[in-house]
């Protein structure tokens, strides 16, 4: 239609995306849809077969636990859209922190409740019943529609994910990876459910138990993780990579690039992930007096220019590198020189 | 007119499937008349699962066991679905229900009569192996005994459809299988 102008210009607050970043969003609402729409089927499938199997229930508040982060990701892409006002200096981006952070709370509780029950159920010995179910006028054991939807379950999730996972680094989203990350594990679930559906046929009545205790382990083993690293960016941890395991390599780069100016004798940063974005305060000690405005000027640009990450940037000259700002410091003086 | 030689080896030949099953309900077993046995091994073989004939199967192995032994059947009086005389007569549609499952599978009943807590108590410890009484398919006793389907559906008196069903304990599924491909085969008029 007559979007394109508009999809073209889209932006995290004032930066603009460049042309590859910006297919990459569009997939990335694609697949998040996409994806509420396979969980819309599987939430109601599940719910219609799933009897008093414990396996069964976890995994349906599972699906139902996985509408969280594709929505958070279309509600936080939404509200970063906008652009930074009086009252919100630094924009918005901070919104997809708060949507990985609630992603993560209910991941965690929904785990916590789930495990309790599922182990309870196990220590009471409660023998799951799996009778007959009739479908279009035939009498079917209803374990075997339960197999047969916890089947279904398992392909598109992992696709989902696997399509999703390059998407989430190149926008630097932690929620559409804590979506993806989820989504590539979804498979376990359904296998575990399918394991424990078949064990109450053969008569192992703890089975069922032990498969939602494994389903309910996954989900709680998610929220820790996600709570984590929602916790960690939302307390300005140094930026890193998308799925939190390293520090990100663009910090290193724009310390180099400034390093790199002629008329710089030392300088290092510190970076901090909004949220698609980061903030980055560089400190630069000049070889002599004061740097000239076209200097400061173009140390600027060098670095904006390295990615569309890094525009909300402060480059400030400085005496000496203030120690106090960047912890760091002390460790790294005994390897450069100054 | 059947060959008698041939009818007494069809019989042997269920006779030793039925040793294995169950040893000490042999004479029981030779003694019910063939069809009803044919009919009970049927229900062995096809009746349990989809093709296979122990799956699902149960933890507890109730079907084996009330197969051509005793029901043990728990009653608590609900007019007209179930109901308690006087003189200790039992009657109502789902006395039938039972008995008749009872026969299917060569079993005799053993009524128990109570309230519907201390009858499910007994279904929750293994005493009993069905309960009736009236119970519908909204009854708050899911979480101690298994429902079965409906084996009929009636308008309450809100207007509301109520499925009618019994209860079996928890867990042994192919005795509920059994149950409820029994109930379903039934075409029963509400009272």
């Amino acid at each position: 239609m007559t979007q394109g102008a508009v999809q073209q210009s889209f932006r995290f607050g004032n930066t603009e995306l460049p042309p590859d970043a910006q297919r990459a969003r569009r997939r990335a609402v694609r697949l998040a849809w996409l994806t509420i729409g396979f969980l819309v089927t599987a939430v109601t499938l599940v719910y219609l077969v799933m009897g008093s199997s414990q396996a069964m229930k976890a995994a349906w508040a599972e699906d139902l636990l996985s509408f969280i982060p594709p929505v958070a990701f279309l509600v936080a892409l939404h509200v970063t859209g906008k652009v930074p006002s009086e009252r919100h200096p630094y924009g918005y981006h901070r919104s997809v922190g708060i949507g990985h952070l609630v992603a993560a709370t209910a991941l965690l509780t929904m785990g916590a409740f789930l495990v309790f029950d599922s182990l309870s159920g196990l220590l009471a010995g409660e023998h799951p019943p799996v009778g007959l179910i009739v479908v279009l006028g035939h009498e079917v054991w209803a374990g075997w529609l339960m197999v047969a939807v916890l089947a279904y379950t398992i392909v598109p999730p992992v696709l989902l994910g696997r399509a999703k996972m390059p998407l989430a680094e190149q926008l630097h989203d932690r929620v559409l990876y804590a979506d993806a990350d989820m989504n590539k594990a979804d498979w376990m679930t359904a296998v575990g459910g399918i394991v424990g559906v078949l064990g109450i046929g053969a008569g192992l009545w703890w089975a069922d138990a032990v498969a939602a205790l494994f389903i309910s382990g996954s989900i709680l083993h998610d929220g820790v993780r996600n709570l984590r690293s929602a916790v960690a960016a939302l307390m300005d941890a140094r930026a890193t990579t998308v799925d939190g395991t390293q520090p990100h390599p663009l910090h290193d780069r724009i310390d180099a690039t400034l390093r790199a100016l002629p008329w710089v004798a030392q300088a290092q940063s510190r970076v901090r992930d909004e949220g698609h974005v980061f903030h980055v305060e560089a400190f630069v000690v000049p070889h002599d007096g004061m740097p000239t405005q076209a200097q400061l000027q173009h140390a600027w640009h060098a670095v904006a220019g390295l990615d569309w990450k890094v525009q909300d940037l402060v480059v400030v000259p400085v005496d000496e590198l203030p120690e106090e700002l960047l912890p760091g410091l002390r460790d790294a003086t005994g390897t450069r020189p100054g | 007119m059947h060959d008698p030689a041939f009818h007494d080896g069809m019989t042997s030949a269920r006779r030793r499937r039925t040793v294995r099953r169950t040893p000490r309900r042999t004479a029981r077993a030779a003694g019910a008349p063939a069809g009803l046995v044919l009919a009970a091994a049927l229900v062995a073989l096809t009746g349990c699962g989809d093709g296979t004939p122990t799956f699902p199967t149960d933890p507890d192995g109730t079907l084996e066991r009330v197969r051509g032994g005793e029901l043990r059947a728990g009653l608590s009086p609900h007019e007209p679905w179930t109901a308690l005389g006087p003189d200790g007569t039992l009657g109502g549609v789902e006395v039938a229900l039972v008995e008749d499952f009872a026969d299917a599978l060569g079993a005799d009943v053993t009524w128990t009569t109570g309230g519907e807590e201390a009858l499910v108590a007994d279904l929750e410890e293994g005493r009993l192996d069905v309960v009736v009484g009236g119970f519908t398919a909204s009854t708050p006793w899911t979480s101690k005994a298994a429902v079965t389907v409906a084996y009929t559906t009636v308008t309450d008196e809100h207007g509301k459809p109520e499925g009618h069903v019994v209860l079996a304990p928890m867990g042994e599924n192919a005795f509920l299988v059994a149950l409820e491909r029994h109930l379903l085969d039934q075409e029963v008029t509400a009272p």
